[in-house]
């Protein structure tokens, strides 16, 4: 994830012009004359920009914690930990999890900026294709070849999957739920 | 008695064969999608909600209650067995819990966690079954300016509680609220921020910024894990001896009361209580060294709180109408879809619907202990499933949901947007819920805000001049003043005493890396 942690700075720069920008279109909206109201469809939106004009501002003036600027730390204090850093923390070495040998990563790119510019590359294209081809015929492909890229080796069992859930989810959607997913170049 | 009567029709609601299906189906999904490492219960609501826009009302908040509360007990269940706690609810229960699979004790600390989770749900329900009604004819009185106090100051209070840094929990939740004003304005129909885009004249779907932002953001962090965290393990005997169940007892009993008031605070909920409760418990324990090293006490403690405090997150909800958390946040928005509007007039217009949920609720726990107690091998497979796998199919559920709402492809790409805005938050610490709560309120929020002013003709000391409004807009600063001084106050002890264990409690996220850096992992 560290590629893709900004400074607290850059971030509040970056915050502080969308709150602009934010700001000059809120002065945009047209003001409602018809019936007087205290309150314009702009109001709430000019104070909202204001707001985190404000907020972008004390971000940039705050101290970043120690662990975002690599300046002198007078004490080695424990490392604040997110959830979700909590989550990927490295297994210590020696004991996998419970009873079995780890998993081998998943992904073929070694760097992961790589790894999820595909990533959003599939994501994108399956978008893309979900009217033109079909619902089916789509998510069976981005299933199996995103499983496939991952290093899923299993193919028959990937290939199953992909045309299980694809069609699956097609027949409950749109017989029980009466949801209809583009239907594309298949026939149903 | 009254209650007890409503409660016996509630019964009646819950019990019909139609709604039972539905509570077991709730239960079972919400455990399921809670195992899944990454996926919580506002990534199971969500998923589910395209499923439950086709059902009636009544149902559909009934199943959706069922994943809630299936999806933290689930979540447990990855935890203990695998380390990686799908849920922030369910982080302190790794604590203990994982160890005790390390040595071998996974069957225990899952049934443990169990039966800890029941007897914290049966509390929690008890708990709204009694405060629902009184606070809910408090607030019939409530005005406009009441609930737009009210809005604020549970916005403040989820960024105060949150933990991390309030400043961007606040900028999470300002641009939460400016995401809800996207669209034609409903009293002007002065379009808004739509850049011609008619697709936007709508506004945003929540459900496109919930999906986006928690379970398409999953993914990308996922990857960025490399699927660390998606092995399995042996599952030993489920049994507990007499000692043992004695030794529980009291860190249940304690967890569930404090999780359920934990929960009723807006803002704080699930997390907090188990990291409170945990702490708690660990002061108490005379054996409290050895708590983090596989103490069964310290699997007891979190998973009671943090199933009694998911039920007394339905408090506000149900009484106020304003969540109380990000996952409430989320249910808030699927009941305004399905039209119903939770508030102080729900119990009276709709008593059908508030009671068939309470006792939904202790359904849906008897549910969940025979569900799982038998289940929990069967469901360790769930956990099998390689991550190649599971992370398209992921993808796919997200975006069949938002299709299945909208059928615009324009919807889609807002999806991979609000994926790629989550990941971006979460990789620079932005808490999410915030934001949800603001694209949630943001609507609620401006409505109110124009009827008080408009009530006293522009005079913006309407807000501060109602006491009630006053006394909330208050509590609203204190809450976020608060973990200032917290911060202030940790930091001048922390120079007196170099390891002080005793961190603050108001900041779960410090708490909870101060708690993980004693235990020691063998």
């Amino acid at each position: 994830m560290h590629h893709f942690r900004f400074t607290q700075r850059k971030l509040a720069v970056a915050l502080g012009i969308l709150a602009v920008a934010y700001t000059v279109q809120a002065y945009r909206i047209p003001e409602f004359t018809a019936v007087e109201t205290p309150v314009q469809p702009g109001s709430l939106p000019r104070v909202l920009g204001l707001v985190l004009f404000v907020l972008s501002v004390a971000l940039f003036f705050q101290k970043p914690k120690a662990k975002e600027e690599s300046g002198p730390v007078p004490k080695p204090k424990p490392e604040p930990v997110s959830v979700s850093e909590l989550v990927s923390k490295p297994e210590p070495p020696g004991g996998g999890p419970v009873g079995q040998q780890s998993a081998p990563p998943i992904g073929r790119f070694s760097d992961t900026r790589l790894e999820l510019a595909a990533l959003l590359a599939a994501i994108g294209l399956y978008a893309a294709l979900f009217v033109p081809l079909g619902f089916v015929l789509s998510t069976a492909l981005f299933v199996s070849g995103l499983a496939w890229h991952l290093g899923y080796r299993r193919h028959a069992v990937n290939a199953l999957v992909g045309a299980g859930t694809a069609l699956g989810l097609y027949f409950v959607m749109s017989e029980g739920l009466e949801v209809a997913l583009p239907m594309g170049l298949l026939p149903f | 008695m009254d209650a007890f009567s409503h409660l016996m029709g509630g019964f009646g609601v819950a019990l019909s064969p139609q709604n039972l299906l539905f509570v077991f189906l709730g239960v079972l999904i919400g455990t399921v999608i809670g195992m899944l490492p990454g996926l919580g219960p506002i990534s199971a609501i969500s998923l589910m909600i395209p499923v439950a826009f086709t059902m009636d009302p009544v149902s559909a908040i009934i199943m959706l209650s069922g994943v809630y509360y299936g999806a933290i007990f689930g979540g447990s269940t990855s935890s203990i067995l695998l380390n990686a706690p799908g849920v922030a609810g369910t982080v302190a229960t790794s604590f203990d819990g994982y160890p005790l699979a390390r040595k071998g004790q996974a069957g225990k600390a899952l049934s443990i966690a169990a039966i800890a989770s029941f007897i914290g749900g049966t509390v929690g329900v008890i708990g709204l079954m009694l405060v629902a009604p009184s606070l809910s004819s408090l607030t019939v009185s409530f005005g406009p300016a009441e609930y737009f106090a009210l809005m604020v100051l549970g916005l403040t209070a989820v960024v105060s509680l949150s933990g991390g840094n309030v400043t961007k929990g606040l900028i999470s939740g300002t641009v939460g609220v400016m995401i809800a004003l996207v669209g034609i304005d409903s009293q002007t129909s002065v379009l808004r921020f739509t850049f011609g885009h008619e697709e936007l004249y709508e506004g945003v779907e929540f459900l496109i910024v919930a999906l986006g932002v928690f379970a398409l953001a999953e993914v990308f962090a996922m990857l960025t894990r490399r699927g660390q965290g998606a092995q399995t393990g042996a599952i030993s005997s489920l049994r507990l001896n007499k000692r043992e169940v004695k030794e529980i007892s009291g860190p249940t009993g304690r967890g569930s009361v404090l999780g359920f008031f934990v929960g009723v605070l807006p803002g704080a909920g699930a997390t907090v209580a188990s990291f409170l409760s945990y702490s708690l418990e660990k002061r108490l324990a005379k054996d409290g060294k050895t708590f983090g090293k596989g103490n069964i006490k310290g699997v007891a403690a979190p998973e009671s709180a943090n199933n009694s405090a998911a039920v007394g997150s339905f408090v506000p909800l149900m009484t106020l109408g304003v969540p109380g958390s990000g996952t409430t946040a989320v249910l808030l928005g699927a009941l305004l879809v399905l039209g119903v509007q939770p508030g102080p007039l729900l119990m009276t217009e709709q008593p059908d619907m508030f009671w068939g949920v309470v006792a939904s609720m202790y359904i849906g726990n008897v549910v969940l202990l025979i569900l799982n107690l038998p289940l929990i091998p069967l469901f360790a497979k769930v956990l099998k499933t390689p991550q190649a796998l599971l992370l398209p199919l992921v993808v796919v559920f997200c975006v069949v949901g938002v299709y299945g709402q909208s059928f615009s492809t324009f919807d889609l790409w807002l999806l991979i947007g609000f994926g790629v805005l989550g990941f971006l938050m979460r990789a620079n610490d932005f808490p999410a819920a915030p934001l949800i709560l603001g694209v949630i309120l943001g609507g609620l929020m401006e409505k109110s805000m124009r009827q008080a002013l408009l009530i006293s003709s522009g005079d913006l000391s309407t807000f501060v001049t109602k006491p009630i409004s006053a006394v909330l807009l208050a509590l609203a600063a204190v809450s976020l003043l608060a973990p200032v001084f917290g911060q202030l106050r940790r930091r001048r002890r922390g120079r007196a005493l170099p390891q002080d264990d005793g961190a603050g409690q108001d900041d779960p996220d410090e708490q909870g890396a101060k708690v993980d850096a004693n235990v020691t992992r063998p």
